[in-house]
């Protein structure tokens, strides 16, 4: 393998991270602030990338449609938790069932209305052309969502630790039952929280729509590769996703290279060797729910 | 010798110096009651001796053996039980189901699978025994959830006497219960036999010296003193920190 | 156990194993996928109900047992050696993953025991050399207990009914004896149970290697059953379909899980043959029980059999069966 085409390997490594962070930041944030597992939130992404696909088919051009994507999925997100998720807070095992039903549902009327076979979207023509990165010439597109996923990271630290709501969070994934103590509205936070948390995973979907192209399937490929990310990166922080992100993007886009079939072996040697070491997680800093 | 020895036991929580160089001897078949406000480390000091909280530095030992960083279920089969503080039981087990798994837990058989408990005869026995000499019987098949607050309390109790340990730690054991209550717990702890050594954490001043041979006075987390109830009660310095002033026998916490 | 209660058991056993002669064909095949499954529900029933760990990732034990039974079957034939292979390789699994995940519980072994079933998943769909990878395989093994193959759906039945039969009054076995009264009382209250000197893990440990076991068993069974085996056993779907059969079923009782098996087998046969949406139709499913579900079929059931039932002494049995199986919530007491 020359060093070309291994800093080729290791920027889409990069770029799939980010695709994983924008989900796994949410997964994290959910379970750690509301203690849900949300075995919807590939759901997202699902519907992110498919409502995206069928907006571009209808002509509206790839921005449009990421837009209108995203604000279709925050919708479904807030209305997710207003009307089904509300009932059952605090009722550990009814949230997981929930969700897990939630994302059978969505996958079937996915497969329903698009089909079973296999889609792309297709990359926005102001971005599809290479770049000449030093080793190599690298897709634009792939730079850009790179791009995107530093910027969004640097804006959610920015949030976490700078910021009134961002303090909430911090505050709220020690100790969830202190929130209520400081006399804030909960219910909004929540809300708010799935809602970006949606918005964030159908980002996601639209971004990878032209890179992972779309099946049905790949909702819970993406579930899981989330939920290792936020084992390995720590329950409700942002950076732990950011960093978990990356590398279970790497390990993931090399492990394909080199040895194809055991890839996802890798990804969970990498997590029981954090649970081994670091329970909670590299950045953890909660207690284990 | 002693038969429960704490040496220079330190523990913090997040940088909160919790238990500083806490030392104590408790010989055997003493009477050893521990006092302190709110807050002194009394619980914490419990936890650390019987492992449920690791230690940061010091060991505990235990007729001679260390167990001090050993894991907490160890505890037990040196001899050492104990109660919480909030009653700790098997809400919805039944009494009998509870006082079982008491008594099994040290027996060789309790990794058995494959013959129903209630089928052994040693644990039935000494299950029904206990139920008999605590007054319980009566309730034995009443889901505990159901038991009135007093009842629970004993049962915490129980459960701990029925490793049959050689030292039982009693973590408040009268808190919550009404006056009538605890005159009968009082007397429940009086008639402990003398093979069983007491280390107690309490409250109320007049069960602290109707049973203690022994007080230790616990603040911000350091041995403050530890000497006979009657020295105890004379020191003017507890009472200061204690209640700022007033009388030790007639006050409660 | 009394006398008359034993003759209840030997009562039922005979009325279950005349089943067959009031079944049709199909009837028959049926009720053999059902004993298989009602041991995989079983298995996971026992670890939810009564050690109070919710697995998402049971399958994962279910597919190996089927693998091992395909790929071992293309070099041995005979059938214990086979199931032996099964239970030992999915305990196996069991064991170790269970020493890495179970000092973590509620959520967090949910989403650490979904993400080590996938990955089993991931990699019996990626050896496609040795697996077929997402066509799966035929299994050529046919069973054979030493009195000739068994190749009849009638034989199979019995093969399975006899199957079920030790698996359950094992599991009855278990938990009333003094390992799974402390299985009981860890999932109630781990720490007082350390306080007694329990060593917790090991039982939970333990119970987790046995349901593991149990799961490949049911697993083995299937590949014999279906003689075709692929990755969709390890998914987690599968896993999750399982969960929600423990949870229809009544969690905290041995018979509930087996009856939710027996009710969703039924169900799927019945809506796959007329529509393609079953995932839909299970996944509505999910979400009415959780919203609507109080309880699971026992506990409706014994709604019904107290309202019904000619009036007698019946409070206690009530309060039974209040207390044995109250649905989703005593999942976590």
């Amino acid at each position: 393998m020359t060093t070309s085409t291994l800093a080729m390997h290791i920027l889409n490594g990069l770029a799939y991270g980010m695709l994983l962070f924008m989900i796994a930041a949410g997964l994290s944030i959910i379970f750690g602030l509301m203690n849900i597992v949300n075995l919807a939130h590939g759901t997202f992404y699902l519907v992110g990338v498919y409502v995206a696909y069928t907006f571009v088919q209808q002509g509206t051009g790839f921005w449009p449609a990421l837009l209108l994507a995203i604000v279709i999925v925050a919708a479904l997100g807030m209305v997710m938790e207003k009307v089904l998720m509300e009932r059952v807070y605090g009722k550990e095992l009814e949230q997981v069932l929930l969700t897990f039903g939630l994302s059978f549902i969505f996958a079937d009327v996915v497969k329903w209305i698009w089909g079973s076979s296999p889609l792309t979207l297709p990359v926005p023509s102001a971005l599809d052309f290479s770049l000449n990165v030093g080793l190599t010439e690298f897709p634009a597109y792939r730079i850009f969502v790179i791009g995107i996923g530093c910027l969004l990271a640097a804006g959610l630290w920015y949030m976490e630790n700078k910021t009134r709501i961002g303090a909430i969070i911090r505050a709220g994934v020690d100790d969830r039952e202190m929130l209520a103590a400081l006399g804030i509205n909960i219910k909004i936070v929540f809300t708010a929280i799935f809602a970006v948390g949606a918005a964030l995973a159908g980002l996601s979907g639209v971004l990878g729509g032209p890179i992972m192209g779309m099946y049905v399937g790949i909702d819970s490929e993406i579930l899981v590769s989330s939920l290792v990310i936020v084992v390995v990166g720590g329950l409700g922080t942002w950076k732990g996703a950011f960093i978990g992100a990356i590398l279970i993007g790497l390990t993931d886009t090399l492990g394909r290279v080199w040895f194809p079939s055991l890839t996802m072996a890798m990804i969970f040697v990498i997590m029981i060797m954090v649970l081994l070491i670091r329970p909670n997680g590299l950045f953890g800093r909660g207690a284990q729910a | 010798m002693s038969l429960l020895k704490v040496e220079h036991l330190h523990k913090s929580f997040k940088g909160l110096h919790v238990l500083k160089d806490v030392s104590l001897a408790i010989g055997a078949g003493e009477r050893h009651v521990i006092i302190g406000p709110n807050g002194a480390g009394k619980t914490t000091l419990f936890n650390c001796i019987t492992g449920t909280l690791p230690i940061d530095a010091g060991t505990v030992t235990v007729n001679g053996q260390k167990i001090s960083g050993l894991p907490a279920y160890t505890a037990v089969r040196v001899g050492m039980s104990r109660t919480f503080q909030k009653n700790n039981l098997f809400g919805s087990l039944t009494v009998e189901e509870n006082v079982q798994l008491a008594v099994n837990a040290c027996k060789p058989h309790r990794f058995h699978f494959l013959k129903p408990l209630a089928r052994y005869t040693e644990t039935v026995e000494e299950t029904e025994s206990l139920l008999k000499q605590w007054d319980l019987w009566e309730r034995r098949s009443r889901v505990v959830n159901e038991l009135s607050y007093g009842e629970q309390r004993l049962l915490e109790v129980l459960l701990a006497l029925a490793s049959k340990p050689k030292i039982l730690l009693l973590d408040e054991p009268t808190s919550g219960m009404s006056p009538a209550e605890t005159v009968q717990t009082t007397k429940l702890i009086q008639r402990m036999p003398r093979s069983i050594t007491l280390l107690v954490i309490e409250h109320d001043m007049e069960v602290v010296f109707s049973i203690a041979d022994r007080i230790t006075v616990l603040h911000h987390g350091e041995v403050f003193a530890s000497d006979t109830p009657g020295n105890i009660s004379g020191d003017e310095r507890i009472k200061e920190i204690y209640f700022g002033g007033g009388t030790l026998q007639h006050a409660e916490a | 156990m009394k006398a008359s209660a034993y003759g209840k058991h030997i009562g039922c056993i005979a009325l279950f194993l005349l089943c067959p002669f009031i079944l049709t064909s199909y009837g028959v095949k049926l009720a053999s996928e059902v004993l298989i499954m009602a041991i995989f529900v079983m298995s996971l029933g026992l670890i939810i109900g009564f050690a109070g760990l919710v697995s998402l990732g049971h399958a994962a034990f279910f597919g190996l047992g089927a693998y091992a039974v395909a790929l071992l079957g293309n070099h041995w034939e005979n059938t214990y050696l086979l199931l032996i292979s099964a239970l030992v390789i999915s305990g196996l699994a069991a064991f170790l993953s269970g020493l890495l995940f179970i000092r973590s519980s509620g959520a967090y072994f949910l989403m650490i025991t979904l993400a080590f079933g996938q990955m089993i998943y991931a990699i019996v769909y990626k050896l496609e050399d040795l697996t077929g990878g997402a066509d799966g395989m035929a299994v050529v093994a046919s069973p054979n207990l030493g009195a000739g193959p068994i190749d009849s759906r009638l034989g199979f039945f019995y093969l399975t009914a006899v199957a079920f039969l030790i698996s359950y009054y094992f599991l009855r076995l278990l938990i009333a004896s003094p390992f799974g009264k402390s299985v009981r009382g860890i999932k109630e209250n781990e720490s007082r149970m350390t306080a007694l000197g329990y060593q917790t893990r090991t039982y939970k440990l333990a119970v987790y290697t046995i349901s593991g076991m149990l799961a490949g068993v049911a697993g083995a069974l299937y590949a014999y059953f279906n003689q075709y085996v692929s990755p969709d056993l390890l998914y987690w779907m599968f896993s999750g379909q399982a969960l929600i059969m423990v949870i229809v079923g009544g969690v905290g009782t041995l018979v509930g899980p087996a009856i939710g098996a027996g009710f969703f087998v039924v169900l799927q046969n019945y809506i796959s043959s007329f529509t393609d949406r079953w995932p839909l139709i299970m996944g509505l499913i999910f979400v009415l029980i959780v919203l609507f579900g109080k309880g699971g079929i026992m506990q409706i059931a014994a709604l019904l059999w107290q309202r019904f039932r000619p009036q007698r002494n019946s409070k206690p049995a009530q309060q039974a069966m209040a207390k044995e199986g109250n649905g989703i919530e005593s999942v976590k007491s």
